[in-house]
């Protein structure tokens, strides 16, 4: 139990609770001398008991105006889900449809396409850990690994605007397996890769990105979002000549992925339907099960102590009345 | 005499103190006016952010530097209910990473994401602000938003004055406010290699100092060696001091002036909330707040008066 009030100043009117063990609240009594009456048990223990409900009173309302509250407390469940990294793509091509045309009033551009469907997914999932980071030429950490999904859609949400710029895969990678850094191991850690293109990777790259899935145990999904007339992940090179990473990057990127020490997954999608299709795939894949933190929100308390203090303010309002008075 | 004595205050403080409860359950909340506020924050992050000459503790702390630390601090001090956006700006445009978040609720998200805002995020090399302006101005023309654009207004490359960024389909269409960032004397701009290593700073060489684009605005019989296909501005080289940089204050003014913004100069979180509070950006918001406190206090006020202390009132007159 954490107790904590929200202006502990208040709390210096905790002194005023003392003040009936110096005035009973009785009033003088035209009989001057009580000392001439014998002494009497029932008179003091009520004497008494009189005055600590006008300090529980006084308490109770002191505690009610200092906000009297349990802090928000966390308890440790097992449910199913996962830390999910979204990577999104906000390279220039994203603005295209599928078709490879700028996007009409007919089809949807690639990038409206992942951010309704990712919307979705994300508000499928109730106890995942979800964070974005999205990449161009450069990566963008976006939302951490939160539990706050308001915070996610307003990222995917933000995906609307224009694009950027080129594709910089392995940045992007780097940026993404960076957010499990700090993360305790549980649950199945996922970087979802949504993206409309690859890109070369350095032998650098490939050597610290291989090192990195590795040491996080990060499984990866990539969802490609081919457009039409475009090389696939899965294509096979027609002339021997091609066959590198510079002409059929996303042949070569989906090489190396297949080669990561860590379960992988590749998604190519040409339609809207074929997105939805990977999503809802990983959607069923993914419910390992996961230790995770349920959030029991903050209980205001002061609602609790206004009552006490109105109880016994009706109570000694009702004792008020069984005096006799002559 | 007698007749105090005999009276009873008591009974009427009790019965006043009890009515007071009974208003704090049947009017626990109050509807009240109070400031919030919804803003889509935009940060320079090109290569000029980086110079330092805002004085911190030990050593001079980077305009970028500086810029997050207060927007941190800002938005911890927000009153709850009201909205940050974040979005980046760097060669002509800005790009959003996130739409309004509350800031209560998403405090811990927004500041993270504020705290990793970096220079090498950069997708694009060139710092054209008015473009920038102008494309942020066009993305968020139909929010409910404010911009708050912070930069520190060094065009570079120079823009050429014929090919000005019009801003006059956008002005007044958004509201906000252009922060500027940086000192007014002239510092150098840090360097950074490809491992993000300091590595000296930009040298009069390293940097264009005036525009070669498009045709010059100068009468081409004053340009030494013009031609107007192959040398329009000339075969001069320019030297200039592009390759450092200071707060270009009367440049952003007229950029605000054109497109119907405030202007302000970014030094502290002091002056930061003050230029707030006064430049009309608060949006005055029905926000339900708990009055419990004032019958509370009533009630209180009431209790303490039947059991103030009397050691010495009533004997002493008597």
């Amino acid at each position: 139990m954490n107790w904590a009030v929200e202006q502990p100043w208040v709390l210096a009117g905790l002194c005023l609770s003392l003040l009936p063990l110096f005035n009973s609240g009785l009033g003088n009594t035209p009989q001057p001398y009580l000392s001439l009456l014998p002494a009497d048990n029932v008179s003091v223990i009520i004497s008494g008991l009189l005055r600590l409900l006008a300090m529980a009173a006084i308490t109770g309302l002191v505690l009610g105006m200092a906000g009297l509250h349990r802090t928000e407390q966390s308890r440790e469940r097992i449910g199913h889900g996962a830390h999910i990294v979204l990577l999104l793509d906000r390279s220039s091509s994203m603005d295209n449809t599928f078709a490879g045309q700028a996007a009409n009033g007919k089809e949807e551009a690639k990038s409206v396409v992942a951010k309704r469907l990712l919307t979705e997914f994300v508000a499928k999932r109730n106890n995942d850990l979800i964070g974005v980071a999205e990449y161009s030429t450069a990566p963008l950490f976006v939302i951490p690994l939160t539990e706050n999904k308001q915070a996610v859609q307003a990222a995917i949400a933000a995906t609307s605007t224009p694009a950027l710029s080129y594709t910089h895969v392995s940045k992007g990678l780097g940026m993404a397996l960076s957010f499990f850094q700090a993360q305790p191991l549980t649950g199945s850690r996922i970087v979802l890769l949504v993206s409309d293109g690859a890109a070369a990777l350095s032998s650098d790259d490939e050597q610290k990105l291989r090192i990195w899935f590795k040491e996080q145990q990060v499984r990866l999904y990539w969802i490609f979002l081919r457009s039409a007339g475009s090389p696939g992940i899965f294509d096979q090179p027609q002339d021997s000549r091609d066959d590198n990473a510079q002409a059929m990057p996303e042949r070569y990127l989906h090489q190396f992925f297949s080669r990561l020490e860590t379960p992988y997954q590749a998604f190519e999608a040409e339609s809207p339907d074929a997105v939805k299709q990977a999503i809802a795939n990983i959607n069923r894949l993914e419910n390992l099960p996961l230790q995770y933190l349920e959030r029991i929100p903050k209980l205001d308390l002061s609602a609790h102590c206004y009552q006490l203090a109105t109880l016994l303010i009706l109570l000694l309002l009702g004792i008020n009345f069984l005096k006799v008075k002559r | 005499m007698s007749d105090l004595l005999k009276f009873d205050y008591r009974t009427p403080c009790l019965s006043v103190a009890l009515f007071a409860m009974l208003i704090l359950w049947l009017r626990p909340m109050a509807v009240q006016k109070s400031p919030t506020y919804n803003f889509t924050v935009i940060i320079d992050i090109t290569r000029s952010m980086n110079a330092t000459d805002y004085p911190a503790d030990t050593q001079a702390i980077s305009r970028l530097e500086h810029v997050k630390n207060t927007l941190r601090q800002l938005i911890a001090q927000l009153p709850c209910e009201s909205k940050i956006g974040l979005g980046l700006f760097t060669e002509r445009r800005s790009t959003l990473l996130f739409e309004p978040l509350e800031v209560c609720h998403s405090f811990a998200e927004i500041d993270a994401a504020i705290s990793h805002i970096d220079w090498r995020m950069a997708w694009a090399a060139d710092s054209n602000i008015a473009k920038g302006l102008l494309s942020t101005l066009d993305m968020l023309q139909n929010s409910d938003s404010q911009i708050i654009f912070i930069t520190d207004g060094q065009e570079a490359p120079p823009v050429n004055p014929n090919y000005r960024a019009d801003f006059s389909t956008l002005k007044n269409k958004a509201k906000g406010l252009i922060l500027g960032a940086g000192g007014l004397a002239a510092v150098p701009i840090p360097k950074f290699d490809e491992q993000g290593k300091a590595n000296g700073f930009y040298t009069v060489d390293d940097v264009p100092h005036r525009s070669s684009f498009g045709q010059s605005n100068l009468d081409p019989s004053q340009i030494e060696g013009y031609n107007a296909r192959n040398a329009p501005f000339g075969s001069a080289a320019v030297k200039g001091t592009e390759h450092l940089t200071a707060l270009h204050e009367d440049y952003l003014k007229q950029l605000a002036t054109e497109s119907g913004l405030a202007y302000a100069r970014l030094t502290d979180l002091a002056a930061l909330q003050e230029t707030l509070q006064t430049g009309s950006l608060a949006i005055e918001k029905p926000v339900a707040t708990d009055v419990r406190w004032q019958p509370a206090l009533l009630a209180l006020a009431m209790l303490a008066l039947i059991y103030w202390p009397r050691f010495f009132n009533l004997r002493r007159r008597s």
